[in-house]
């Protein structure tokens, strides 16, 4: 589905990726985790092309879109949800959602799965963007990336700044995104419990270059820990 | 002077305020971009009229000679649009986030539009003649509505509408707001938003072109036109609050009323200085001006 070959991430002349692999399966739920500043919201913002990518592959279907812009990258089946959400705060709910509309020419309407994986929705569909608490913006910013049927929706930290009960909703909207709409997911994550409950795979980040990897299954959930924390 | 009257030249102030504060609405309210240059487009528009109105004394019939003011409209805003993608393209675009170098590069700009004006129409100003339809005025009582200010607010209406219409019911004005608001976010919500900002300033310069044609209907134009009508374009946003539509509205109705008003009771003058002594005290007060909206600017 989604595969990374030696990419290489730059924040002006600071090379902060060197050489990234990765490869996301179809139809799994993969996390990278690591802890802060490891770059792995980097390699989400290099995945979407807002950070320089000056070598490597990124390859969707078999197609390498490294070079094409964030918008046509869109157009391509990636669904984007970034770290503290950004949602549109000046447009309304209804608004938010339609821009997801963009990839198929702003046209069609809000499919109803929308409305069912997050039935609070259309409850404030008048409201602005950003008047919704935090949980209610999350759902808001996955349910925009989702208007458009992506191939693979990536999220950057969704349960950061969400409460408990909130995280728990969000959680089981992913697995049936996943599971009912055949969605891959990819989640950059650092609340390891959320991360062990939900993954089929996992890659551990660390100072740019993945130092772990495996089924989340295999994994030892202590050895995990013990290297975040270190 | 009756009050109505007043009234009426305050509310045809203020059209003519809030139609040549439009573009610059868009242009610096919501892109935020310093376009010194933008009161050269509405003397494009200006002169286009007059270039709509010779071409149509030469080559049309007498019977349809008062029809060249719609056309002169189209045209303005079509030539203002086009240098408008232009200018965004090849100037612009590359100083996004560079507000002093924005700055000074359109204000060259300007001095070469105004150079080029003078060049290709001379140092003496020109002159528009009002449409047939558009000479004289309506009398009521001891009042007299003149047609050309009724014909310029009802302008000024429907370029609000347009720009109403637009923004909140298209899907292009959604595209605008999104990547006014956040622009990373809505490249990955799949819009273009290079594109996008292009069409935007373009359709600014578009409403300084038609604000142009209308103000060819008050008096002479010379390369010099612009400027004496941007100033108070600038204050209207600034004061209505820098990315609100509703806060221009409301800025060009404050100056242009407050204008007429202190005008009646004391001298032009005086009236100038009281007007802009009560924006200084409002800013004081509301330095983000009458309405406050939270968009991100373009370098964000």
């Amino acid at each position: 589905m989604l595969k990374i070959e030696g990419m290489d991430s730059c924040y002006g002349e600071s090379r902060v990726i060197p050489g990234l692999d990765m490869n996301i399966e179809k139809g799994k739920i993969v996390c990278l985790i690591g802890r802060n500043g490891v770059g792995k919201s980097t390699t989400l913002k290099s995945i979407m092309g807002l950070v320089k990518t000056p070598a490597g592959k990124i390859l969707l279907d078999g197609e390498d879109i490294i070079k094409i812009p964030t918008y046509d990258r869109v157009k391509k089946g990636i669904g984007y949800v970034p770290q503290g959400r950004d949602i549109f705060p000046q447009m309304t709910v209804m608004e938010n959602l339609e821009l997801g509309l963009q990839p198929l020419g702003g046209k069609g309407r809000i499919p109803d799965y929308i409305y069912e994986l997050f039935p609070i929705l259309p409850k404030f569909a008048k409201r602005k963007g950003g008047d919704l608490s935090g949980g209610q913006q999350q759902q808001l910013a996955i349910a925009r990336a989702l208007v458009a049927s992506p191939k693979i929706l990536i999220l950057d930290e969704p349960t950061e700044g969400i409460q408990p009960s909130v995280i728990q909703d969000i959680g089981r909207a992913i697995r049936k995104i996943n599971r009912e709409l055949g969605i891959t997911v990819l989640i950059v994550e650092q609340y390891l419990e959320f991360v062990l409950g939900i993954s089929d795979y996992i890659y551990l980040m660390k100072k740019g270059m993945i130092e772990l990897k495996g089924n989340t299954s295999e994994l030892q959930a202590e050895y995990v820990q013990q290297v975040m924390t270190e | 002077m009756t009050l109505v009257n007043t009234l009426f030249n305050g509310l045809s102030l203020s059209s003519i305020i809030l139609l040549t504060s439009l573009g610059l609405a868009i242009t610096f309210g919501l892109m935020r971009v310093i376009n010194m240059a933008h009161g050269e487009f509405l003397m494009i528009g200006a002169y286009m009229t007059y270039v709509v109105q010779e071409l149509f004394s030469k080559f049309f019939p007498e019977q349809i000679q008062s029809a060249y003011y719609f056309a002169a409209i189209i045209v303005s805003f079509a030539v203002t649009f086009a240098l408008g993608c232009i200018m965004e393209k090849f100037i612009v675009s590359r100083l996004y986030g560079r507000e002093i170098d924005s700055l000074l590069a359109t204000w060259g700009i300007s001095l070469i539009l105004q150079q080029a004006a003078r060049s290709i129409f001379g140092t003496q100003g020109v002159n528009v003649n009002a449409p047939s339809f558009l000479q004289g005025g309506l009398n009521i009582g001891s009042c007299t509505f003149s047609y050309n200010r009724m014909f310029i607010i009802g302008i000024t209406i429907f370029c609000m509408l347009i720009i109403w219409a637009v923004m909140y019911k298209m899907n292009f004005g959604r595209q605008m707001r999104a990547v006014m608001q956040n622009r990373p976010m809505a490249q990955c919500m799949g819009i273009n938003s290079k594109k996008v900002d292009m069409i935007t300033f373009a359709l600014g310069s578009g409403l300084a072109g038609i604000a142009g044609c209308s103000v060819a209907l008050l008096g002479s134009i010379d390369s010099t036109v612009g400027q004496s009508y941007i100033v108070n374009s600038f204050i209207a946003v600034v004061l209505g609050g820098v990315g609100s539509l509703t806060g221009t509205v409301l800025g060009s109705g404050i100056i242009g009323f407050a204008s007429i008003i202190f005008e009646k009771y004391t001298s032009s003058s005086i009236a100038k200085a009281v007007v802009l002594l009560i924006i200084i005290v409002v800013l004081q007060f509301r330095p983000n001006g009458l309405f406050t909206i939270r968009s991100r600017s373009l370098d964000e």
